[in-house]
């Protein structure tokens, strides 16, 4: 488990209301491009026939739906929105933040919930209406292409990949038989790391052609053929001394 | 504004009051509250509204999260003197398949590389334990305070985002985004079934009638099992002293013909619980009349299914230690229910009584014995025999098992199936003639069934000393009547499981003394001799009957060529 926080409870001591608003993604979107300084709109609180009032007013430089600056004379950001309030009343809610430096403190109740609604206008309806059209373009779309393409011929062998073969092949040169003790220093020195090798991996490692390493692999080693390390070798018992993951000696023998 | 207004019948007044009628604007004026409660009463302000501004602000390092709770459940946070959160991180060994650490013995060389080719190659996708989607724990007012646990609510963020509007001290609201809503629920610190114990309790709910004693009964379990791991050891233990009630040892089972409730029955593991067996009795006796049966100990998970409990007198396979197990409960209701069959009951329960014992002695020697394919075959069938406890299982049974095994069982070299065949045959075909009439074996055409007969028949006749051997011969008897009826002339009863009888070479230490007395031979060659498709045996049989033929003839060593030659001199 991970190391316990303490909770920070001077939110609740101090009794701080929050609320809790729901904001459309539109909205959220601008104000994520707002300055530095943060500001993005206004708040009214009033009081409109006896029922509480509130609406939010965007900032006028945020409504541009292009990047900020740009005046552009589309669709704009509707700016007025009165929040809906509700009450809390089936939950009890709390906010909580977490931070890497400060780690979790509670900051508050919430006392209302609030969703923030635009204004349904001509404006707005345009806008949503761009917004599902856009959702529903597919994401991949098929082109026609005006010319055939001729550079994917069906190859009975790869040629690029046979020649590069042929010329690794050509470069390295037949595997050569080292010494023996050579080739066995390099064995064990790879059966420390792992217990289980392929042949095909110990040929790669030690770049012995294969019938001189099965002949030596034979000799201090092992083929296992069935169980859960299928088709590999691993040394004989007396050839290896596997202690703990950490610890590992082998025993050689001349 | 002020309005007249007049009461009829009243004094007349001018009040001068203030309207607060909906249509009606007015001033009001209402004293400015301080600024902090703002957002709890919302009602203070002027009429066109106080203006506030709002910020988001950008460069918090603080990500803020709902905590939401059930309001039934009651939670005010400002009550709380402490609180410790933390990840809940349990479904990390689910999720995270940490294999043996690289390096260690074990492990094979581009294992990870493999594997992770494999699951590309087979579109195997896996989840990955992202910490930030754990559940976190609450834990309140410390050791003794609620815990809560708050798993993460998932959508909240896709159509819509969630802000926390608080407000500064200069009046400004500052909105913070809502990265993750968690739900709040309070865990439960009591004691609670799992859920299979849970079902089990379930099936018991018309015979329990303490329903207070489930919960102690597992506190009891728990503290049988491992007081150490358990924080309320002591509980417990003081809960059981109490009243223990039901011990977890007592089941209920539902033959209640058979069984009755014994006094010494509940012996075992309740120690102090005098008090505890009288309360028990009191509430079986207030029950209706539900029966217990005690089981030593919990060697094994047994079902406590009410139908079931039938289903076990007839059992096809049974393992060697649960048959003595359940041997004796077995044949308790076995023989109860035999009892109104009532089918040849003296000779078969003598029957049964005699091969259970020769039967249990030949499985242990069969056992060590290598039988080959018969063994399985043979100690299958001759534990149904114990368990059914019906002869007439004899139908389906064997008795060709019985017959070969009683035969293994007096000679102690066998010469293994096939010579034990031919063995059995010569000795059957010599005392062929011997045999009086039985012609009852003529009625059935199956051997089985003329072989149940003819035992049922011959059975009084033969001396206990003599038992064996006769009821050897007379087991060989109707084995080879009805073949011989059949018309067949060679002594092998057609059972089909064996070798084919008609092998030259068999796998006898005969054979493999003779070919060691003409001349010296390597375990190879001896192999060579004895081909498995000649004899009949896998290679690996063959490979331990003959080392345990060598052993017994302990022949003598020369090296030759490197080689080990075993050779016999007579």
């Amino acid at each position: 488990m991970s190391v316990k926080t303490e909770v920070d409870l001077s939110g609740v001591k101090k009794s701080n209301g929050v609320w809790l608003v729901k904001v459309p993604k539109y909205l959220s979107q601008q104000w994520d491009k707002a300055k530095e300084r943060g500001e993005v709109g206004k708040i009214t609180i009033g009081k409109k026939h006896g029922k509480t009032e509130v609406r939010f007013c965007l900032n006028e430089e945020l409504t541009a739906l292009g990047d900020v600056g740009e005046k552009d004379a589309s669709l704009k950001v509707p700016r007025d929105h009165p929040f809906t309030m509700h009450a809390v009343g089936g939950q009890t809610m709390a906010a909580f933040s977490q931070s890497d430096t400060d780690g979790i403190s509670l900051e508050g109740m919430v006392v209302h919930r609030a969703e923030c609604r635009p204004v349904v206008n001509d404006n707005y309806m345009k806008l949503q209406f761009e917004e599902s059209e856009e959702s529903t373009k597919p994401q991949r779309v098929s082109q026609q292409l005006e010319r055939a393409v001729t550079t994917i011929f069906k190859p009975v062998a790869n040629h690029d990949f046979n020649l590069e073969h042929d010329k690794k092949k050509k470069s390295e040169g037949k595997m050569v038989r080292a010494e023996r003790q050579v080739v066995l220093d390099m064995l064990f020195s790879a059966f420390e790391k792992h217990q289980y090798y392929n042949i095909k991996d110990l040929v790669d490692i030690t770049k012995q052609p294969v019938t001189y390493l099965k002949d030596i692999m034979r000799e201090i080693g092992t083929y296992n053929s069935k169980g859960t390390h299928k088709s590999t070798w691993e040394l004989k018992a007396e050839y290896r001394h596997y202690q703990s993951a950490e610890e590992e000696e082998e025993m050689q023998t001349a | 504004m002020a309005t007249r207004n007049h009461s009829p019948g009243g004094p007349m007044f001018t009040v001068d009051y203030i309207n607060k009628r909906d249509n009606d604007v007015g001033y009001v004026y209402y004293p400015e509250a301080e600024k902090p409660t703002t957002m709890t009463s919302l009602g203070s302000s002027t009429s066109s509204g106080t203006e506030y501004t709002v910020r988001v602000p950008k460069n918090t390092s603080k990500k803020y999260n709902i905590m939401a709770f059930n309001s039934g459940d009651k939670v005010n946070c400002s009550a709380w003197t402490q609180a410790r959160m933390e990840r809940d991180m349990s479904a990390r060994r689910i999720y995270g398949e940490e294999e043996s650490q690289d390096g260690a013995a074990g492990s094979e060389f581009g294992k990870k590389q493999r594997e992770e080719a494999r699951r590309k190659k087979y579109g195997i996708v896996t989840r990955e334990f992202k910490v930030e989607d754990q559940p976190w724990i609450l834990k309140v007012n410390g050791k003794a305070g609620k815990r809560f646990k708050g798993q993460k609510k998932g959508g909240v963020t896709e159509n819509a985002s969630y802000y926390i509007f608080t407000q500064c001290p200069d009046g400004a609201f500052e909105a913070f985004p809502v990265h993750g809503w968690y739900n709040f629920t309070p865990l439960a610190k009591h004691r609670t079934l799992t859920a299979e114990e849970a079902e089990e309790e379930w099936g018991r709910r018309n015979k329990v009638v303490n329903h207070f004693s489930i919960m102690l009964q597992r506190r009891f379990r728990e503290q049988e099992r491992g007081p150490d791991d358990e924080d309320e050891g002591e509980k417990s233990g003081k809960k059981k002293k109490k009243g223990g009630g039901r011990g977890g040892d007592l089941r209920i089972h539902d033959l209640e013909e058979d069984l009755e409730m014994s006094s010494d029955d509940s012996d075992s593991s309740m120690g102090d619980d005098g008090e505890s067996k009288a309360k028990a009795k009191k509430d079986k006796g207030k029950g209706k009349g539900k029966k217990k049966k005690k089981k030593g100990g919990e060697h094994e998970a047994l079902e406590d299914s009410d139908d079931g409990d039938y289903e076990g007198l007839e059992v096809d396979y049974m393992s060697d230690e649960s048959s003595s197990d359940e041997e004796p409960e077995k044949g308790q209701p076995s023989k109860a229910e035999e009892h109104p069959k009532g089918i040849d009951e003296a000779s078969e329960s003598e029957e049964e009584s005699e091969e259970e014992k020769p039967n249990e002695e030949e499985t242990k020697e069969e056992e060590e014995e290598e039988e080959g394919k018969k063994t399985p075959v043979q100690a299958e069938k001759k534990k149904k025999k114990d368990s059914s406890g019906e002869s007439e299982s004899s139908d389906d049974s064997d008795i060709e098992g019985e017959t070969a095994s009683a035969l293994f069982m007096k000679k102690r070299t066998p010469p293994k199936r096939g010579g034990g065949r031919g063995s059995a045959g010569s000795s059957r075909t010599g005392s062929r003639p011997g045999t009086p009439s039985i012609d009852s074996a003529a009625t059935s055409n199956t051997l089985r069934a003329a072989a149940s007969k003819l035992e049922q028949g011959k059975r009084p006749t033969p001396g206990p000393g003599t038992d064996s051997p006769a009821a050897k011969r007379l087991k060989m008897e109707p084995s080879s009547q009805s073949p011989a009826p059949s018309g067949k002339s060679t002594p092998q009863p057609p059972s089909g499981k064996s070798t084919p009888s008609s092998s030259d070479v068999q796998l006898t230490e005969e054979a493999v003394r003779r070919y060691l007395i003409r001349k010296p031979m390597t375990t190879k060659d001896l192999l060579k001799k004895f081909q498995t498709k000649r004899t009949g045996l896998s290679s690996e049989q063959t490979v331990n009957v003959l080392a345990q033929i060598l052993k017994r003839l302990n022949p003598e060593r020369k090296n030759v060529n490197d080689k080990m030659h075993f050779y016999l001199t007579e």
